[in-house]
């Protein structure tokens, strides 16, 4: 009888245990699943730019050109820092992930053409890609997750020919500088629509 | 005759009332309303007596009776003021030969606008302020035009504050690779456009935090609580953090130590004992490390708390006095701090951490208990069967 009752008290104290954890896990009115998601939307990017940033330090060059090579870049004009404050969910991570499947092809005819120039950033070059495709993915699960429609993305207009070394330089300065402002401001609305993340969804 | 004589003297009379009166009247008026004409300094300056092509001889006058500057007068009673430099200007009057008003004219002098040399201030993402330094002094009323563009977009005005020579866009595309500045400064005599290109992501640099507070930190002599304000004309908070960088030193050392909280207040814990501290804050966007940090705060002094019962009595200001301190120099550590928990703000934090804690030890405990009756009872259990064996071994048969 007293093994039998030791046995049910120290199940009576697992079970206590047991009921303490959803107590301690749903301290937060928000289920952190939901709000985890963008937490690493925004850290995937973050360190996206990061890596940008670095390529663009190493092979920087004084550039006051005004930018011409890439006529279909994701349109940056319209978005303005009040906006940020009225971002809708659903259309905003539709939008981004368009404008990042447009960059992921720009990105990959710079690689190619890199190659052919022996341009020295073609490793980072192609961590950048591998990086972005992960973004792409991450962005696309949360995207499923949500409901929000999938945009077809653009067709991208991409310059014909770079003959010389000094026009990749440039195109890619061009690229990079476009991409890291880009994420400047997908982080932000990453950040920004955390809030707006139901625990339905 | 004599009603002949008198006509005539009283025409004389009217007319000689009406030459004095236009006089006088034409006095006043050149004194009060006339053209204005602008000339380039250095150069000469031609003054026309009037509109029409006047062959009477003229005479011309610089404000009241003043001598004229080296000059000429052509034949067509134009003035003209050879290589004029400031002290030429002034209001020029020409007469015919009976001393009759013709013409007034208010001369000023200048250069036309040069290039400006413009520089551009990102205070936060809703900003743009563009100031300029003219290259040349133009001595003349100048207008200011400006506007702002992001590559090749639509132009967006820049609102002129010509007095202090500065414009401000608000709420600029600021996620744009380059934009273009284009000011046009136009007087009298010319107008003259300089355009600037600018990359805002690299020119963005907050205003310093506000608000800087040193406090001591009741019972701990080597402890100070620094706390500050976001700079306010960094409205937008939520989607644009800030980072902060904290330098601290007793007064007097040359060697600053340093943290980089992410968040006001935080609390120092090598504060040296009994002496002032100066501190002082600065800011930068958290998201673009390569954003510019803002200016420091101005300085701000606190002291550690000290044990009124050991302690001097307090010195009211703080002498400007060379460290008494003649050691090794302090290094400069940089450290990047966690909000200190606070011992009120945080308790229910402590708390639950606590409780945790308990409920830890509670679990491994029970599982080791677990194990040991489990271990208990299977020995308990091999005892009784040998028992057993052996009392069925001496059972006999």
């Amino acid at each position: 009888p007293s093994l039998l009752l030791l046995d049910s008290s120290s199940s009576l104290l697992f079970s206590l245990l047991l009921a303490q954890l959803p107590v301690f896990t749903s301290a937060s009115p928000v289920p952190p699943r939901r709000t985890g998601d963008m937490d690493r939307l925004s850290n995937q990017t973050k360190s996206l730019m990061k890596l940008t940033q670095e390529l663009l330090r190493e092979h920087a060059f004084e550039s006051d050109v005004e930018p011409h090579r890439f006529r279909s870049l994701p349109e940056m004009s319209n978005r303005s820092a009040n906006d940020l404050n009225n971002l809708e969910l659903k259309p905003t991570l539709s939008q981004l992930h368009a404008d990042l499947k447009l960059y992921e092809h720009h990105f990959e005819w710079l690689n190619r053409v890199s190659k052919k120039h022996h341009h020295p950033a073609l490793p980072k070059l192609v961590e950048v890609i591998k990086e972005m495709k992960s973004l792409i993915n991450l962005l696309h699960r949360q995207m499923q997750r949500v409901d929000a429609p999938k945009l077809t993305p653009a067709t991208p207009s991409l310059p014909p020919h770079l003959p010389y070394q000094f026009d990749v330089l440039q195109s890619s300065q061009e690229l990079l500088h476009h991409f890291k402002l880009f994420c400047d401001w997908a982080i932000r609305a990453f950040i920004s629509l955390k809030p707006k993340i139901t625990p339905a969804q | 005759m004599p009603g002949l004589l008198s006509s005539s003297g009283s025409l004389t009379v009217i007319w000689f009332l009406s030459w004095s009166l236009c006089r006088s009247s034409a006095q006043i008026w050149t004194n009060e309303v006339s053209d204005v004409q602008y000339g380039r300094l250095d150069s000469n300056v031609t003054l026309a007596c009037g509109k029409s092509q006047i062959k009477i001889p003229v005479v011309w006058h610089l404000d009241d009776s003043q001598v004229l500057p080296w000059h000429k007068v052509t034949s067509d009673g134009s003035l003209v003021l050879l290589h004029v430099n400031l002290s030429a200007q002034g209001n020029y009057s020409c007469y015919d030969n009976h001393g009759l008003l013709l013409h007034s004219i208010k001369l000023r002098l200048g250069y036309p606008p040069g290039l400006l040399s413009i520089s551009c201030q990102v205070p936060n993402h809703t900003l743009v302020r563009c100031s300029w330094k003219e290259s040349v002094k133009t001595f003349l009323p100048v207008e200011y035009n400006a506007s702002l563009r992001g590559n090749g977009k639509a132009w967006q005005p820049c609102l002129v504050d010509a007095a202090h020579k500065y414009c401000d866009v608000e709420h600029p595309s600021f996620w744009q690779t380059i934009h273009t500045l284009n000011v046009t400064a136009t007087n009298a005599l010319g107008s003259e456009s300089t355009a600037a290109r600018i990359k805002l992501d690299k020119l963005l640099k907050p205003d310093p935090p506000e608000s800087v507070l040193v406090n001591e930190v009741e019972g701990f002599p080597n402890r100070l609580n620094i706390s500050w304000n976001f700079p306010s004309s960094w409205a937008l908070r939520d989607a644009f953090p800030l980072v902060f960088h904290i330098r601290y030193r007793p007064h007097g050392s040359q060697y600053w130590s340093e943290v980089y909280p992410e968040e006001s207040p935080v609390v120092i814990f090598d504060a040296l004992a009994g002496h002032p501290h100066q501190v002082q804050v600065r800011a930068r966007d958290e998201l673009d490390a390569e954003s510019q940090w803002s200016d420091w705060s101005p300085l701000r002094y606190g002291r550690p708390w000290e044990d009124p019962a050991t302690s001097e009595p307090p010195e009211d200001h703080f002498p400007d006095y060379v460290f008494p301190f003649n050691t090794k120099p302090e290094t400069s550590t940089s450290k990047s701090l966690k909000p200190v928990l606070q011992d009120d703000g945080n308790l229910g934090l402590v708390i639950l951490l606590v409780l945790f804690a308990v409920v830890i030890i509670a679990t491994v405990l029970s599982l080791f208990f677990v194990v040991w009756v489990k271990q208990r009872r299977r020995e308990h259990v091999t005892k009784q069967e040998l028992t057993s064996m052996v009392k069925m071994k001496s059972m006999p048969i």
